[in-house]
């Protein structure tokens, strides 16, 4: 146990003796759910601080940072993909592409027909997200979810839509919930 | 399709679950919850959570992932319980 070893012993685990070149640095990892669990959650609360400060700090400006930060993510992963003109189609591969850290579904009510709903001039497609590293780390925060770092999800889906399709999208928080949240992609 | 049912005696007909669902699924009958439109259920249990009397149940809804969860503390638990 780490409590019972001196200093000495402690810092012994970490002189192993072994030689890296560059040529022999490992290029797989593959630790186990329990050695990842403290890295995780260390990066979940450095993350939650984070943003905690720049509300502080920045206040309504927060949302603002985190919607830019996100959406370059989005066009980051996203300029990979193939680029494919049908909406539907692109949501689908893009939920597939970024499973692990955001899955979401394209949803629709029982008494609509389509995914893609046209109402009041406007054409938007609503999307249930379920596995989502962002309500996981508020919630191991204690954060309220659909503040700034939702906003980096906001951004995220925007620009990843943006890059697939190359039309310009809009992403609004409807409900959310503790496993699963609702969101309406508008689509200009 | 996801299954919701109410215990009707332990709801206290608060209709928090009415005003919180986005898709209009419960409806308040003689002050208790009535799931009246389940198909548009999402799963997101935002009403399971709210629930003060802890009267509703799904069946069929998608665990999201859960990794801000503690293994280690969670073992302990279950080995109270």
């Amino acid at each position: 146990m780490m409590a019972e070893m001196t200093v000495e012993e402690m810092n012994q685990q970490f002189k192993t003796g072994t030689v890296f070149r560059a040529e022999e640095i490992p290029i797989s990892c593959s630790p186990s759910a329990k050695d990842l669990e403290q890295t995780l959650h260390g990066v979940m609360k450095l993350n939650g601080l984070i943003i905690k400060s720049l509300e502080e700090i920045a206040g309504r400006g927060a949302n603002a940072v985190t919607y830019r930060a996100g959406k370059k993510f989005g066009h980051e992963v996203a300029k990979y993909f193939r680029k494919i003109e049908d909406i539907e189609e692109a949501l689908r591969e893009l939920s597939y592409i970024l499973h692990g850290q955001y899955t979401f579904e394209l949803w629709k009510p029982e008494d609509k027909e389509n995914y893609v709903v046209t109402e009041n001039g406007e054409t938007f497609i609503y999307l249930v997200f379920h596995d989502c590293i962002v309500r996981q780390t508020l919630r191991r925060n204690g954060m309220e979810q659909g503040g700034p770092l939702c906003q980096t999800l906001y951004g995220y889906v925007v620009g990843a839509i943006e890059e697939i399709t190359g039309r310009r999208a809009k992403l609004e928080i409807v409900h959310t919930g503790p496993n699963a949240c609702l969101k309406k992609l508008i689509l200009k | 399709m996801i299954e919701i049912s109410v215990d009707a005696a332990a709801c206290n007909g608060c209709g928090l679950c009415v005003k919180d669902c986005p898709m209009q699924v419960y409806e308040l009958r003689d002050e208790v919850s009535v799931p009246i439109r389940p198909e548009n259920c999402m799963g997101c249990l935002s009403c399971h959570e709210i629930c003060p009397a802890q009267a509703l149940e799904h069946r069929g809804v998608y665990p999201s992932k859960r990794n801000y969860i503690d293994i280690r503390v969670c073992e302990m638990i279950n080995r109270v319980i």
